[in-house]
């Protein structure tokens, strides 16, 4: 079977999706090592540090996505596709646990654990825990625009298109995220600098 | 009077979403609208604060729960299927027992050729390891070369255009236009000229006898080196956003038009032509509005900046100061400026000593009186704020030459 191509950065190779269609299981193995962790970090953050509800949805996109991949026809970009259902299945399970949840539980913020290596410096580590907890923090409806624009560098189109919004309302909502983010950490502007020349 | 505020849009704005002909809108306005300049420094930091959000790693342990249940349905689609498969097992056996007549035919031909031509075995063989041999390597380097394509291709770069000459890109001419990669320079010869595309905040004219190398291409900054030679640059992005490098200093965009240029020595001149530029150096920092200019050199950084209309008497007792370390020539600058160049004293007074600043003080003071509660034991100290204070209020007279009284009104009315 045509899985062991090289898959390029932007998306899925077209072969490793045709594969998956076949029910090579080798192909699935390859898109899921691709998006694992950026699927794995959407659903984390969207429920703000919960590894194991971020685990379960993690589970379902992929088991949704190999079990309809030969619905996928290609009209849209495939990782529009998959964004689609990583953010579908988060606001259902969002939904799901809200009606058992008590009034208050829900904006309970866990510090999502995230990797780290050696090349983590000091100032490096400051900020990106501060906006970690940050964006954890943050609404649903602008945490979500915020994931898909920082892990995904998706364009505000990109966005509108798997969240069924308008570029306006994307606009709107990654202004807020951003005004949120400077006022909380606004005192780590010298840490900031810092990292950056770090990095 | 009313105008349009741009609050909404400067996320898009900092995010280069907006077109060509609404950034330049925008860049225009937050550069006029104090309000909507504060507003966007926000929107800013969060921009660059969103940037540092780092990815999670997923556990290891999902793919085994994946494969599990993907084990457990396509059992029960193997279930589903086994009676198409009994009804298919004579097909399959009549299959298998072409196949075994061909092997017969394939067995056959072999010895045939064995005994018609008795080395050919041996020479087929080898030629077969060669073959393989070949094919390995060949799929080796298309590899090697599909991803090196692919890496090229995917590299962020700007669109250079040809304006005479030939400009060359990584040694190699350029055609009409050519595509700068990240890592890579752009030559100019004696008799070549080409313009840059900064991503979609301006364009860099680039003049003969150059060498200019883009280090960096992303939302939050664009980055150009210039090793030596002349280049224009036309900006409307926000602030600090586009940043050139060189030899001496780092000459930083706050929404401009200016002309740099190097040469083999690593000294520079910067030439700020509308707007504001920034020349960094270590802890060195000058400020540089259009109509002046500032020259740096290797090891000093940038010197003290001046408007062009100065007197060349100034202009040199300044350059003696800044880079000979002449301290005589203090007294010429202080005695030969005017009202205007209260941008060069204000620059001098955090670059002499104690005792000359407040000589620089008492000049600066008598051109243009301080605002209230900065005071002359606060600038002698250094007191940031009363410096910022200062320079906020002097502000005004090094851009008043260039604009007009309607907009000085404007400025008034909504600042």
């Amino acid at each position: 079977m045509e899985s062991g191509v090289l898959m390029s950065e932007g998306g899925a190779c077209e072969s490793v999706i045709e594969a998956c269609k076949t029910g090579d299981r080798e192909a699935f193995r390859k898109l899921f090592e691709k998006y694992k962790d950026r699927v794995f970090s959407v659903a984390l953050y969207f429920f703000g540090g919960d590894e194991a509800t971020a685990s379960d949805v993690t589970q379902q996109v992929f088991l949704k996505l190999f079990t309809r991949i030969a619905q996928f026809n290609g009209e849209a970009e495939f990782t529009t596709w998959l964004y689609r259902l990583t953010t579908n299945a988060c606001v259902d399970e969002h939904r799901k646990r809200r009606r058992f949840l008590q009034f208050g539980d829900e904006t309970q913020v866990l510090e999502p654990r995230v990797r780290s290596s050696n090349e983590d410096t000091l100032a490096r580590a400051e900020v990106a825990g501060a906006v970690k907890r940050a964006v954890s923090a943050l609404k649903p409806k602008l945490r979500v625009v915020m994931l898909l624009k920082y892990f995904e560098e998706m364009s505000y189109e990109e966005i509108g298109a798997v969240l069924n919004l308008s570029k306006g309302t994307v606009a709107s909502r990654l202004n807020r995220g951003h005004k949120i983010l400077a006022r909380k950490l606004g005192h780590l502007r010298a840490e900031l600098v810092r990292a950056e020349q770090e990095s | 009077m009313f105008t349009k505020h741009y609050k909404k849009e400067l996320s898009a704005y900092a995010h280069g979403e907006l077109t060509a002909e609404e950034t330049e809108h925008v860049a225009a306005h937050v550069r006029a609208c104090a309000a909507c300049r504060a507003e966007f420094e926000e929107i800013r930091l969060g921009v660059r604060l969103a940037e540092c959000l780092p990815e999670a790693a997923a556990p290891e342990s999902l793919w085994e729960g994946i494969e599990a249940s993907l084990t457990k349905d396509s059992a029960h689609a193997q279930q589903r299927h086994s009676q198409i498969q009994t009804h298919g097992q004579t097909q399959l056996e009549a299959t298998r027992s072409q196949l075994s007549t061909r092997s017969q035919q394939s067995k056959r031909f072999r010895r045939a050729r064995t005994i018609l031509f008795p080395g050919a075995a041996s020479i087929f063989s080898s030629n077969r390891r060669a073959f393989a041999a070949a094919c390995v390597v060949a799929c080796a380097v298309a590899v090697a070369v599909g991803a090196w394509l692919y890496v090229r291709a995917t590299r962020p770069s700007w669109e250079v255009a040809r304006i005479e000459g030939t400009p060359r890109i990584a040694s190699d001419r350029i055609g009409e236009r050519g595509r700068l990669g990240v890592g890579e320079w752009l030559e100019t010869d004696d008799a070549s000229r080409a313009e840059i595309s900064v991503a979609n905040i301006g364009a860099v004219e680039v003049e003969p006898n150059t060498r200019v190398r883009l280090i960096e291409t992303r939302l939050t900054e664009h980055r150009l080196e210039l090793a030596r030679g002349t280049l224009h640059a036309r900006i409307w992005a926000p602030p600090r956003l586009f940043f050139v490098n060189t030899p001496s200093a780092v000459a930083a965009d706050l929404g401009c038009a200016y002309t740099l240029e190097v040469d083999d020595a690593g000294r520079s001149l910067l030439h700020v032509t509308a707007g504001y530029v920034a020349l960094d150096a270590g802890e060195r920092e000058s400020i540089v509005p259009a109509g002046a200019a500032c020259l740096t050199k290797p090891g000093t950084g940038p010197g003290t900046p001046f408007f062009e209309d100065a007197s060349e008497e100034f202009v040199g007792a300044l350059a003696r100061l800044d880079f000979d370390g002449d301290r005589a020539s203090l007294e010429r600058v202080l005695k030969g400026a005017r009202a205007r160049d209260t941008l060069t004293l204000w620059h001098l007074l955090s670059r002499v000593g104690a005792d000359e600043r407040a000589r620089v003080y008492e000049r600066l003071a008598a051109l243009a009186p301080p605002p209230e509660g900065v005071t002359r034991e606060g600038i002698v100290r250094l007191d940031r704020a009363m410096l910022d204070a200062w320079k906020d209020q002097l502000e005004d007279r090094w851009i008043d030459g260039g604009i007009p009284a309607v907009r000085k009104m404007w400025r008034k009315l909504w600042n």
